[in-house]
């Protein structure tokens, strides 16, 4: 679609104007400080335990659209199970992550992944946008290889995978990049799924005013 | 806020502040006096008639007895009374309103006033009088504005009900604040959800003041300039000058707070330099020294003991200058080299010493002036130690003067315990208040008056913060709102008077009428509290009904069962069902987490 069209119909489908992309994985793995470098691109080693739920919204550009990418960070620590799960529905993407030196943190990815599908009440978790990142590269230690990441990401759906470290800000926003670009086409694809035979001359996406200026 | 309501016209009859300075001649009309006057909707010529009569009325008294005037009592109607140079307050309500509430309400008023305006000599210097009769009525009406008619008896802190929060929660919010506090010129801050405060650093009295923002922080975006806009994260950042005592500075800067994890340590030398907006050598002075550390009596845990209401930091909003009534009578003490020690010792607690004169039916000084419309003003004469002790008096008052003065004296606070703000016309401190909404959600701090300009801290408090406001936010949207039970089968009121909260189940729904015994009983009995010092427990009793009340240091008390027969024979009876009460009361409010052992 031409950006100087001025016809108030439109031909392509409407896309979400907000997206919901969630952090999930052990305590400790760095998923608040993801979601501050990302937004804020401060880094603070001292950072509490997250208690329950919070989150940061950030404007991106995406295809000439205005998208508000709504980043919710969840409480890791199993204390916290209560408070954080009733946040899970309405979630376009999820981002499961862990740390590279903590190899448990890795083996519960499965955990966290069937967590979110149950909570977040996901009808086709098979087609549902799962990122991995493996937090913390900076960290000379490793216990998780690439290797096996890759192999987990593979195995469990062809996941994508970014080895990330908030603390030097490696691969962040590509990994939020990622993540919405997966949940964009998820939900492109939702769109499709639906029957429609008909034409729908007077849609209008809710970004009209951003792209039709 | 949807709790604001207009002022209940049961609870306030009038309220008007009157500047004497406009009306100096014989033929100055009252009217150009009138600041301010509720209800607004009163004929010109009544306001005249009550502004003229109390005004003068209290003058006079003022001074034949060299005291200032703290209650007058008019036919139906009770008046709190405040004067400060050439201003006068009046506050009445029905004769229902215990005494000691009538008080707070006004110094409560006048303290929001003061709060958010400064002085108000200055204020009416530098504001039209219509500006500021809408601020008039925007305290009157917040102060007003309780859920119910207990909450007027006492003035508290409305806090979330906590039954459905997950203390968890708590924490979090308490984690927000501590994080904005590593910033330097950050001094304290509340959260409050829906208008009710989450979780606050400042002591109560402060923490009301600020409840008054919030709730208007609507409003006030649009009438007044400055304003930060919207943050583009959907919250918005708004600030409002405010004004703090001396006394209130101190305890905020006091507050146990790990310097060495704030954020610039630096920094802390780089604050700007303390100003006042008014330039009055003694505030310098004040302020630019370094504090004293004060003595650990200071703390909190007395905060409560000696004055268990809420106005003892108000007092230096409207006692009479110490200069004049050095003058005005000539006192015995010399005064010491510091005058604000002198004050105070000589002071101590005026309302507590008024009160108790005034209650003690003996010592109550009472004069009937015939006035134009025949109406009778009796008045209460507030006397305390300082005064009485001057009096040469060779008249029958003398003694019952004397005797007021001496028990006043008993009951003056020992030195260091919560010293009311009586450094007189102290004054205050410009201070600003930075909030910080999402949705229902506020997050209020007092900074330094640099704060504002100051990029660096106030993005470094938004960076720590607006994620987990965002998330305290959603998680308190969640809880669904508590059914408001049906009415149990008996009815309570606990007031912590170190903490300034109230709970109850009075719910003050419009048909509470069955609860209305309950009120009056309480009222009653939180008068008599007050009033004798020693009385711990007590029983209030009709025919049908009894009223269990009991008081500590930190708290009051009150508990009504119902149902069941009242076993009443008249005489004293063990079998008598309102003896149990205080058994019942300890088991029943075990569950409201009120501890009566």
């Amino acid at each position: 679609v031409s950006p100087v069209s001025s016809q108030p119909v439109h031909v392509e489908p409407a896309r979400k104007s907000l997206l919901k992309v969630i952090l999930l994985g052990d305590g400790g793995v760095g998923k608040s400080s993801i979601m501050n470098r990302y937004v804020t691109n401060k880094f603070d080693a001292h950072l509490f335990h997250t208690i329950g739920v919070e989150f940061l919204n950030k404007t991106l550009e995406v295809d000439g659209n205005q998208v508000t990418l709504q980043i919710w960070d969840t409480a890791g620590q199993e204390r916290f199970r209560s408070l954080r799960t009733p946040f899970y529905r309405g979630s376009d993407c999820c981002l499961l992550t862990f740390s590279v030196d903590d190899n448990q943190s890795f083996l519960n990815l499965s955990n966290w992944k069937k967590e979110f599908i149950y909570y977040a009440d996901v009808k086709e978790p098979e087609n549902f946008p799962f990122v991995v990142l493996g937090n913390k590269v900076d960290v000379t230690e490793r216990q998780v290889s690439t290797e096996e990441a890759r192999l987990w990401c593979q195995e469990n759906g062809e996941y994508p995978y970014f080895e990330t470290s908030a603390k030097d800000a490696t691969n962040v926003a590509v990994a939020f990049e990622e993540a919405v670009h997966r949940a964009l086409a998820a939900d492109d694809k939702a769109d499709h799924l639906i029957p429609t035979d008909t034409v729908k001359l007077h849609r209008k996406p809710r970004s009209a005013t951003a792209c039709c200026s | 806020m949807a709790e604001l309501k207009p002022p209940d016209s049961r609870r306030c009859t009038y309220f008007f502040l009157y500047d004497g300075s406009k009306v100096r001649g014989e033929g100055d009309p009252t009217r150009d006096g009138i600041c301010y006057f509720y209800p607004e909707d009163t004929p010109l010529d009544m306001q005249d008639l009550l502004c003229g009569q109390l005004a003068g009325v209290s003058r006079c008294v003022s001074e034949l007895s060299s005291s200032a005037v703290q209650t007058l009592r008019l036919r139906r109607c009770k008046f709190a009374i405040r004067m400060k140079e050439d201003f006068f307050w009046a506050f009445g309500c029905s004769m229902e309103v215990p005494t000691v509430s009538v008080c707070e309400l006004l110094d409560h008023l006048i303290s929001l006033f003061c709060f958010y305006n400064g002085s108000v000599r200055q204020s009416y210097q530098l504001s039209s009088k219509e500006n500021l009769a809408s601020e008039w009525a925007r305290y009157l009406s917040h102060v007003l504005s309780g859920p119910s008619e207990l909450h007027y008896i006492f003035q508290s802190v409305r806090t979330i009900d906590l039954s459905n929060v997950d203390p968890l929660l708590l924490l979090k919010a308490a984690l927000i604040l501590q994080a904005c506090q590593r910033c330097p010129l950050v001094l304290a801050g509340c959260i409050l959800f829906r208008g009710r405060v989450v979780s606050t650093q400042m002591p109560p009295e402060l923490t009301i003041k600020v409840i008054v923002h919030e709730s208007e922080s609507y409003s006030k975006i649009q009438r007044s300039s400055g304003e930060s806009p919207a943050s583009s994260d959907g919250g918005s950042v708004s600030s409002a000058a405010v004004f703090l005592t001396p006394s209130e500075l101190q305890d905020l800067k006091s507050a146990p707070v790990d310097k060495t994890s704030r954020f610039h340590p630096a920094a802390e030398k780089d604050a700007p330099p303390k100003k006042t907006r008014l330039s009055r050598t003694l505030s310098d002075a004040a302020s630019c020294e370094s504090e004293p550390p004060r003595p650990a009596s200071c703390q909190s845990p007395q905060k409560g003991s000696i004055s268990p209401h809420l106005s003892g930091s108000e007092d230096s909003a409207f006692s009479p200058a110490p200069s004049q009534r050095a003058a005005d009578s000539p006192s015995p003490l010399s005064p010491c080299s510091n005058g604000t020690n002198a004050s105070e010792a000589v002071e101590g607690d005026p309302e507590e010493s008024h009160y108790h004169s005034f209650y003690s039916s003996g010592d109550v000084v009472s004069q009937t002036l015939s006035e134009g419309d025949g109406s009778a003003i009796e008045e209460s004469v507030y006397l305390n130690g300082a005064t009485s002790a001057t009096f040469s008096a060779d008249d029958s008052f003398g003694e019952e003067k004397m005797t007021a003065g001496l028990k006043a004296e008993s009951r003056q606070p020992p030195p260091g315990s919560w010293a009311p703000d009586s450094l007189e016309d102290s004054p205050l401190v410009a201070m600003t208040l930075y909030t910080h909404r999402v949705n229902s959600l506020v997050l209020a701090l007092l900074v330094e008056p640099g704060f504002m300009s100051d990029t660096a801290s106030l993005e470094e408090v938004n960076h720590s913060s607006l994620a987990s406001l965002n998330g305290l936010e959603a998680h308190l949207r969640a809880i669904p709102a508590a059914a408001p039970g049906a009415a149990g089968p008996y009815l309570f009121a606990h007031h912590d008077s170190v903490q300034h909260t109230l709970t109850t189940n009075v719910s003050g729904r419009p048909g509470g009428a069955p609860e209305h015994p309950f009120v009056r009983a309480t009222s009653l009995l939180h008068s008599h509290f007050f009033d004798t010092e020693t009385l711990q427990e007590a029983i209030i009793r009709n025919a049908g009904t009894a009223v269990y009340g009991t008081r500590s240091v930190a708290q009051e008390t009150f508990f009504q069962q119902h149902g069941g027969s009242m076993r009443n024979s008249g005489i004293p009876n063990q079998q008598d069902s309102a003896f149990s009460l205080p058994s019942k009361a300890r088991h029943r409010l075990l569950k409201h987490g009120v501890n009566l052992l």
